[in-house]
């Protein structure tokens, strides 16, 4: 660890346990107690401070999810300052027993200065771009962490430092992006090919319908006739050909034969 | 019987059926049967000119014989005939006799479908008859109620009216078209109809015509929810903002290449002449509008 990093680790420290340095509470409340003004705006710094080390963290944050995580924190804390910030200057028009008339709109910069403070820290838009791009894999994944699309203004802001990575990134990524449309748009030319030739086909086979229902009747009738005829035929055939009657013929005749025989014999 | 000469066939059949001092009435069975057999002989040897004289006495000899389905299918193939001979007007009048026979039958879509294959062999030589003969065959069709088959009726009307130029007739067939394929319910082709006939009326150039058309049209839900609303509006707009390269865009969608061949082919000529200037006339108009309900 270097000297410089321990040096910003002590000051970390101390910033952090300022609450328990006694001296320090005393004179701030002193001077916050009849000043709500002073109160209110220490109470903005020490919440200002706490958002840009978080930031500073999520610099360094190897875990791509705590990133986001802690992106999301501090986007949520800008915005509960920012909303806070109106109130800050309302209080700016308070007049205080003691505070002179400079003092006065000497705070109405601080409030404006902390402002531009708020919104100066980073959170994951720019700091996305800002980190070193040739860790990531796919440029898949890279669009997954631009959120809004409102971001996409920032990169022309100061806020973006155009390194040769993401430069380069972002032509590969502007490439695939137009290729993806180009293909989506052969997609949606076949696709409304095919629901044309399915619309025409449903009204069609509408067409039919009717057709199928009178071939249907038709044929019944046909098939109605062609069995009564069937039966009515088989009738005549039985009543003509039946064995039964065929026999009864048969030995009809051989009756009648046997009879003339009987009768040739008698005589002769 | 059939190997011998037609021509045989024929004057045979020819004395069957004159009359004279020995003979008090005329055979119609077997001279028809005859006649069919003489007609078929000349159609073989390809002899059109008798083919055609001998299927029209046939034809005769079945009405006879009152059986006006086996007339009208002989009339059918003496207009066949006929047309090979490229004999136009016998066309017509044979081929609309078998659809008076067709619909003694009471059957009316072969009726429909004679008179629809007239309008077909005429459709280059007399157009006019045949947009005629198309429309009476629609109108068949529609008095039994099976408007679906009148579709393709209506569509080579309108396609032969473009081809005539006479555009404001072929717009009133599309939406004919239109109001047919709404009785059944038919709603693409209702809403290619109505596209169709707003872009006639745009390769005619009237726009005038045209927005009322689309505002007639948009009354209609079925229409209102469709692609082809869509694709009309944008048309229409492009050409209000007098834009060619957004009218040729649009001209080139998808939409349109759905369309019948004939209506593709005026879509991509579009725009027809000036765009600008018919974009002040429209303007124009709207002031007229205006005055008029101010002077009221």
């Amino acid at each position: 660890m270097t000297v410089i990093d321990l040096i910003t680790r002590v000051d970390a420290i101390c910033k952090k346990y300022e609450k328990y340095d006694i001296d320090k509470q005393k004179e701030a409340n002193v001077a916050g107690g009849d000043d709500a003004f002073a109160r209110l705006y220490s109470v903005f710094e020490t919440q200002v401070d706490a958002i840009i080390q978080k930031s500073e963290a999520v610099a360094t944050e190897k875990n791509r999810a705590t990133a986001v995580a802690m992106n999301a924190e501090v986007r949520r804390t800008k915005a509960r300052l920012l909303e806070e910030i109106p109130k800050l200057q309302r209080l700016t028009q308070k007049k205080v027993k003691g505070i002179s008339k400079e003092e006065l709109e000497a705070r109405n910069d601080l409030v404006f200065a902390l402002k531009d403070k708020i919104e100066a820290i980073s959170d994951g838009s720019t700091a996305a771009t800002k980190q070193s791009t040739g860790g990531w894999a796919t440029s898949s994944s890279y669009t997954g962490i631009k959120i809004d699309s409102s971001s996409d203004g920032r990169f022309d802001s100061e806020y973006f430092q155009q390194t040769e990575e993401s430069d380069r990134f972002r032509q590969e990524y502007e490439m695939r992006r137009m290729k993806q449309d180009q293909g989506l748009e052969v997609i949606a030319e076949g696709l409304d090919t095919l629901k044309n030739m399915a619309h025409d086909m449903n009204e069609e086979l509408d067409r039919q319908v009717p057709l199928m229902d009178e071939i249907d009747d038709k044929v019944d009738r046909a098939a109605s006739d062609l069995k009564s005829t069937n039966v009515r035929l088989k009738d005549t055939v039985h009543k003509l050909r039946s064995s039964r009657n065929f026999c009864i013929d048969i030995i009809l005749l051989c009756i009648i034969l046997g009879i003339a025989a009987f009768l040739y014999k008698q005589v002769f | 019987m059939s190997s011998s000469n037609p021509n045989k066939l024929i004057s045979k059949a020819d004395k069957l059926t004159k009359l004279s001092l020995t003979r008090w009435s005329a055979d119609w069975k077997s001279a028809t049967l005859l006649y069919e057999q003489a007609a078929n002989g000349f159609r073989v040897s390809r002899d059109y000119e008798k083919a055609k004289l001998a299927f029209e006495k046939a034809s005769k000899g079945q009405e006879m014989l009152s059986s006006p389905w086996d007339a009208a299918k002989h009339m059918e193939s003496a207009a066949a005939l006929a047309k090979e001979l490229r004999n136009w007007t016998e066309v017509i009048d044979f081929y609309r006799r078998a659809s008076e026979q067709y619909m003694q039958c009471d059957r009316p879509q072969p009726a429909s479908d004679s008179l629809a294959k007239a309008a077909r062999a005429l459709e280059d030589a007399l157009p006019d008859d045949a947009v005629q003969l198309y429309t009476d065959a629609c109108v068949i069709l529609e008095d039994d109620g099976k408007e679906q088959m009148a579709f393709d009726l209506y569509r080579a009307a309108a396609s032969i009216y473009v081809k005539l130029e006479k555009y404001t007739d072929a717009a009133t067939f599309l939406l004919r078209l239109g109001l047919a394929a709404d009785k059944c319910d038919a709603r693409n082709s209702q809403c290619k109809a109505y596209l169709s006939a707003i872009i006639v009326y745009l390769y005619a150039h009237d726009l005038q015509q045209a927005e009322k058309c689309y505002n007639d049209c948009s009354q209609i839900d079925a229409f209102l929810s469709s692609d082809q609303n869509r694709c009309a509006s944008k048309l229409l707009s492009a050409y209000r903002e007098g834009d060619v390269e957004e009218i040729k865009l649009v001209a080139q969608s998808s939409t349109i290449s759905n369309l019948e061949n004939v209506i593709i082919k005026l879509a991509r000529k579009l725009p027809t002449g000036d765009v600008a200037k018919m974009q002040g006339d429209a303007d124009k108009g709207g002031e007229e509008a205006l005055d008029e309900n101010d002077l009221t």
